[in-house]
């Protein structure tokens, strides 16, 4: 247990670049202290899968992905025996005498981001990215690894975990996990930040902005939020707009470099058509009157 | 909430109001929030607060139940939810959900009934619209439904199975087998791509103006959720309701029945347009749509706006496999579909069926069954 206070573990997580809200920092405190999976659900781009990022990094753990996909299996995402070397060995043995037992010893074994996490010493942050997109046969292996931090290898026997993972699972909602898997996990729901913490965010994630743009462009995507979009967009977009719009050597918003710009907030053409057509004005307006006043 | 025993039966209380309203939960979930709570400074309600719901809830539904809950039980105000972010999207309240274990009843009863008995019934049943049945009648053609909704469309699956027809090698298989044989590939073992029920999403009108057919409907619809995972339903006249849960847990007829009352607002007619936005706003974005056979029941009535149900058309039919509109009215050898909604959206359906009596959602059946994309895809 690395931290002793939520405080702490806010801080460590500042050190790594990411702004968490009380609720987020509670979520991962609790997974540490109960060494429980925390499932992440919110709208794209509020920063689940930097949040188990910036855990790894505040912890000085070495972070273990799996990106989730439809028809990923254990054989991907757990282990696979290497059969090219296996044959091979069969064949080197000349007289057939090969035993199972050393063919399928750890020397075979190729160690997927499961069984990585679960073999290591280190201190690990393990990520199951988007675990939606998995097919719900691919949950039913999770369960055991998440409840019991286990991975049974039919040929080998049961391998424990040493040590714990910390363990972060994100969801994007396409469909409604196994209830199963849920009991085993802890739950956050990430909003979008409020506006002064996405100034914040932007200041701290776009080193060297100007203070005024920061606040113009947060604010102006708060404003974006209160339309009626297609997607709306995340704390990620707002970083990309702000990193972009700080490239280009800008010091604030006019509707000209909104206009030029916007595509990297809005990614639908019809989101982007109806902004440029309607509110882009009044939201340039708007987000500079909040600099203003701030 | 001052000594450790008062603590544990308040947070048990607490569990238990959440449980009536609707919450799943369980031992396990009360001992974390305990030893989460023990691990705090429990003199900050804050932390408290999103203690108890990281690890009490488990899902974004049930947060306006729970921030209620915890406004009433430990800051003593009904009134007043005092934490409440944005929800992920309105979706109604389950709070009125039975117990799990009931519906598992139901389920069974259900699958009970011979199947045979549907083929059986009368050719003129058949062929009768479901407006004008008796309710003996309406009775025997309901067991027939049940049948007809098991066709699915299928798509190939990312996943391998084991085929002895596949075309790539199954090492994993042919390494063991090798075995005994000093490493010769003797015998081949192959993997494929098989086949698996493709996503299929019902949206349903449930409006004044479908009443005589949404009973019907609404009971194939029962039977599709029933034949497998990857089923969404929804119900929709003034606002839109999903309906998969319910359907899943409760007798078809109450989930209509509280359905409709929900959706339905009799004064303002039926508004396709701003419901087909919900969907796709609420749940395209999560992809819901994206590859899946969407059917929508309707007649096409829309009182309002035609030019929106054209736009929200359009952004279905993009991340749609195929969609395929149910219209009772096409029934009607006479019928043309001259409701501004329904013309709106025919230029992005790629079946237009009737689905007013037996024979006809038959025919639905055998379309969802061999659906192929009318665009490339």
């Amino acid at each position: 247990m690395p931290f002793a206070t939520i405080d702490d573990l806010e801080a460590a997580l500042r050190g790594a670049s990411y702004l968490s809200d009380r609720g987020l920092s509670t979520a991962l405190f609790l997974s540490l202290a109960l060494e429980k999976p925390l499932l992440l659900e919110g709208e794209a781009g509020v920063g689940k899968t930097e949040a188990a990022k910036a855990l790894a990094a505040g912890t000085s753990a070495r972070l273990i992905r799996l990106q989730c996909y439809e028809g990923l299996d254990s054989a991907h995402a757990v282990y696979e025996w290497n059969y090219s070397r296996q044959l091979l060995h069969i064949r080197a043995a000349q007289e057939g005498t090969v035993s199972e037992q050393e063919l399928f010893g750890p020397d075979f074994l190729i160690r997927r981001p499961l069984l990585e996490a679960i073999e290591s010493t280190e201190p690990i942050v393990l990520l199951i990215d988007e675990i939606d997109r998995a097919d719900d046969e691919f949950e039913a292996f999770l369960l055991e690894v998440l409840s019991d931090f286990q991975i049974t290898i039919p040929e080998i026997g049961t391998v424990t975990a040493r040590r714990r993972p910390a363990v972060i699972l994100t969801s994007n909602r396409t469909r409604e996990l196994h209830d199963a898997l849920k009991r085993r996990c802890l739950f956050h729901w990430i909003d979008h930040p409020t506006l002064e913490r996405e100034i914040e965010i932007v200041a701290l994630r776009v080193p060297g902005i100007p203070e005024r743009l920061a606040t113009q462009a947060a604010a102006f995507v708060q404003g974006l939020r209160q339309l009626d979009l297609a997607k709306p967009p995340g704390v990620a977009e707002t970083i990309d707009w702000a990193r972009a719009l700080d490239a280009l050597g800008h010091s604030e918003l006019d509707a000209r470099t909104v206009e030029e710009t916007l595509g990297s907030v809005l990614k639908y053409h019809e989101d982007f058509a109806a902004v440029r057509d309607e509110a882009l004005v009044s939201l340039v307006e708007e987000a500079r009157s909040v600099a203003a006043v701030s | 909430m001052t000594s450790a025993g008062g603590l544990v039966r308040q947070v048990v209380t607490f569990g238990r109001i959440l449980r009536e309203g609707g919450l799943e939960v369980g031992p396990g979930r009360i001992s974390d929030a305990l030893t989460g709570l023990d691990r705090l400074d429990i003199g900050d309600p804050d932390d408290v607060y999103w203690t108890l719901r990281t690890t009490l809830v488990s899902r974004p539904e049930d947060l306006g139940s729970f921030d209620r809950a915890f406004a009433a039980w430990f800051l003593r105000d009904p009134s007043a939810p005092p934490y409440r972010g944005s929800q992920p999207a309105e979706r109604a309240g389950r709070t009125q959900q039975k117990a799990r274990t009931d519906a598992h009843d139901e389920g069974e009863h259900f699958g009970d009934e011979p199947t045979e008995v549907g083929w059986s019934v009368h050719e003129v049943l058949r062929k009768k619209d479901f407006a004008s049945m008796t309710a003996e009648e309406f009775s025997r053609t309901a067991r027939a439904l049940k049948e007809v909704a098991a066709a699915r469309p299928l798509r190939r699956s990312r996943r391998l199975r084991p085929h002895a027809r596949g075309r790539r090698l199954d090492l994993r298989r042919l390494a063991r087998r090798s075995l005994g044989r000093g490493g010769d590939p003797i015998e081949r073992t192959f993997r494929r791509r098989v086949e698996v029920p493709r996503k299929l999403v019902v949206l349903c009108d449930v409006s004044g103006s479908m009443e005589a057919y949404t009973r019907a409907l609404l009971l194939f619809l029962h039977a599709v959720v029933g034949s497998g995972r990857g089923v969404e339903v929804f119900a929709f006249g003034t606002r839109l309701h999903r309906l998969t849960e319910e359907f899943r847990t409760r007798d078809p007829e109450q989930a209509l029945a509280a359905a409709a009352a929900r959706v339905v607002d009799w004064a303002s007619g039926t508004r396709i347009g701003p419901s087909l936005k919900t969907f796709n706003d609420v749940w395209g974005r999560r992809a819901l749509t994206r590859g899946a056979v969407v059917v929508i029941v309707s007649d096409g009535w829309e009182r309002h706006d035609a030019t929106l149900v054209a736009r929200e058309m359009e952004r279905l039919q993009r991340a749609a496999y195929a969609i395929v509109w149910v219209n009772p009215l096409k029934g009607n050898p006479e019928y043309e579909p001259l409701a501004g909604g329904m013309r709106a959206a025919l230029p992005y359906v790629d079946r237009f069926m009737a689905g007013h009596n037996l024979a006809s959602l038959e025919e639905l059946a055998g379309v969802l069954a061999g659906i192929e994309r009318r665009h490339a895809a």
